[in-house]
């Protein structure tokens, strides 16, 4: 397998992240959007301007790739470098999360309240 | 009812994209919905009633293999393309209960968009220096050089004037947050 340096994707947006973890299974476009929204519980929405842009990018990184279409619709799904990059990100914000449960006392609290 | 077809014709330059959107916006609360851009310049609209549309503009340069999935994914969305003149694409989106949708949901995909335009104009850059240096080193001083050397002088005027509107918008979109 080639080695390829994911440090250079990362961080990703916000966006790329959710757009990354939907595509995870094989999707097109209106389904990332709405996959996206449900994921993250309403806090990401994407616009379709954006969303395609998004895509060029991605699949110019090979990030993701085409894997069918249906009708119009292009179907992409996350590459292996892709699942990498995502695995870095969420290990970053693993890190971010420790470093707040251990350095943030309004944090603890609120993470103590939930319990 | 029948609809009619009414032509209005209003120049908006490329950095006045969002003037343009508003303008068919307004058009459209009055009964004017945007049908076909025959050329620059010229809009014809279909008459029909009053309605709440969002206009928006993109710029693409889609090779044809990749526009239908383009304007699929707009559709999908709610977008409806309404026309297209120049790279550029015309979308609208009928509001029904008071949502303000838009076509870029970061300000990035939205610099892009204008970068684009930008790397299209800079194509015509060896055409302007070419054109500069014919201007300066032209010294005769017939009618018809006199005339050519003014309307070249107005071009390179004209360009370097959407250039600098261009990396001004750009600039104004990256100090917001």
């Amino acid at each position: 397998m080639v080695e390829t340096n994911i440090e250079k994707h990362l961080p990703l947006t916000e966006a790329t992240y959710y757009i990354l973890l939907a595509l995870v299974g094989p999707k097109h476009g209106y389904a990332v959007m709405q996959d996206a929204e449900e994921i993250s519980q309403g806090t990401i929405r994407l616009a379709p301007g954006t969303l395609y842009g998004a895509f060029t990018t991605l699949e110019n990184n090979d990030l993701i790739s085409m894997v069918g279409k249906e009708g119009r619709r292009k179907i992409y799904q996350i590459t292996e470098t892709g699942i990498r990059v995502l695995l870095g990100q969420i290990q970053r914000m693993e890190i971010m999360l420790q470093s707040a449960a251990k350095n943030f006392d309004l944090w603890q609290e609120r993470t103590a309240e939930e319990e | 009812m029948t609809t009619q077809l009414i032509t209005k014709r209003k120049w908006f330059w490329a950095w006045n994209d969002e003037k343009e959107e508003a303008w068919l916006t307004k058009m459209a609360k009055q009964g004017l919905h945007l049908d076909r851009i025959p050329f620059p310049g010229s809009y014809q609209f279909r008459n029909g009633d009053p309605a709440d549309y969002i206009y928006r503009l993109d710029y693409q340069s889609l090779k044809t293999k990749d526009k239908d999935s383009y304007l699929q994914l707009f559709s999908d969305a709610g977008w409806e393309n309404v026309g297209e003149m120049g790279g550029w694409m015309y979308f609208r989106y009928k509001v029904t209960n008071g949502e303000a949708p838009e076509i870029f949901s970061d300000r990035d995909s939205k610099i892009g968009k204008y970068q684009r335009v930008m790397l299209y104009l800079v194509i015509f850059l060896p055409i302007m220096l070419l054109l500069m240096n014919n201007t300066s080193s032209v010294d005769e001083s017939g009618l018809f050089s006199t005339i050519l050397q003014g309307l070249s002088a107005l071009l390179m005027l004209l360009y370097a004037y959407g250039m600098i509107q261009l990396i001004i918008r750009i600039s104004k979109l990256k100090k917001t947050n």
